[in-house]
């Protein structure tokens, strides 16, 4: 394990994150005209839906890796921490930027700000991203350490309240439409399997993501503490 | 511009910026790689995976 099976699931994750959008755009049936306001810009589903899954994902790893550090003052738990706050903002950004071009195509509006789906998801991208400025912007140390996990673990809470919300509030972003609870989904047999697809690539991609990004932070602490020996030498 | 042109403008610009964002992360820990080996090589140290902070905590 390490660096080099990180990099294979990333190579082979963009390459089946790349074949299942080409699928989307060329191979997948159109839903019926009557059936969407804008029936073509149903094929951002491909990329929208595993965009929000791979985010899940991240927020995941976020919350494991903050419980690891703030119980345990685990390193691993920190890099996890790292990757997971960074991965997350990238997919979140993913998720709500082809939920805007989808909105504005089937809605009129790319936002809705009385949508409860739409909003929680988008203050857990915010979160990612307060996570990795904040970061940057201060000195690495236990208590910036411990502000920042804190942070993640009680924003992971977003997450199942996320998940839940079209099941209670249904405004605009449509209900689930897999996993419904109702004994049956409601997609073409040809759109369930490059969903399927589409998520599996997703996944492998993020993996490789999580597992380079876990490795270059351990990369940089170690430039950091050869840093901390070369100052300690040259004030001796 | 008709819908479908704007559908492949949206999904060539994710495939770029998926593969931007992969391309960034491999080539950051390739040059961390390359200019950690090279100082571990010339001060003949080699820490393996540390954690400054962590370990200063326990």
């Amino acid at each position: 394990m390490g660096k080099r099976t990180g990099r294979v699931c990333l190579a082979i994750g963009y390459l089946g994150a790349s074949a299942a959008l080409g699928l989307a755009f060329l191979w997948v049936p159109s839903v019926p005209n009557d059936a969407f306001e804008s029936p073509e810009a149903q094929r951002l589903f491909y990329w929208h839906v595993p965009s929000a899954w791979m985010a899940m994902i991240a927020f995941g790893v976020l919350f494991v890796g903050s419980a690891l550090w703030f119980m345990r003052r685990s390193a691993l738990g920190w890099r996890l921490h790292v990757a997971g706050s960074e991965a997350g903002l990238a997919t979140g950004l993913m998720a709500v930027w082809s939920g805007c071009l989808w909105g504005a195509a089937e809605w009129g509006v790319p936002w809705d700000w009385t949508d409860v789906r739409l909003n929680s998801f988008a203050l857990l991208t915010l979160l990612a991203l307060v996570l990795v400025l904040g970061r940057r912007a201060q000195p690495d140390g236990v208590e910036s350490r411990d502000t920042f996990a804190t942070a993640g673990l009680f924003g992971f809470v977003l997450v199942p309240f996320t998940y839940i919300a079209t099941r209670i509030w249904q405004i605009r972003h449509p209900g689930p439409v897999i996993a419904s609870g109702d004994g049956g989904g409601s997609l073409a047999p040809e759109m369930g399997a490059l969903l399927g697809f589409a998520a599996l690539s997703f996944t492998v991609l993020i993996v490789g993501h999580l597992m380079e990004s876990v490795h270059l932070t351990s990369l940089e602490q170690r430039l950091d503490r050869l840093q901390g020996k070369l100052d300690a030498e040259v004030t001796e | 511009m008709n819908g479908m042109t704007a559908l492949a403008l949206g999904y060539l610009g994710m495939l770029v910026a998926l593969g931007v964002w992969t391309w960034t992360v491999m080539s950051r820990a390739r040059d961390i790689e390359r200019r950690l080996a090279s100082t571990e090589a010339a001060l003949g140290l080699n820490d393996g995976n540390v954690d400054p902070v962590a370990d200063d905590e326990r």
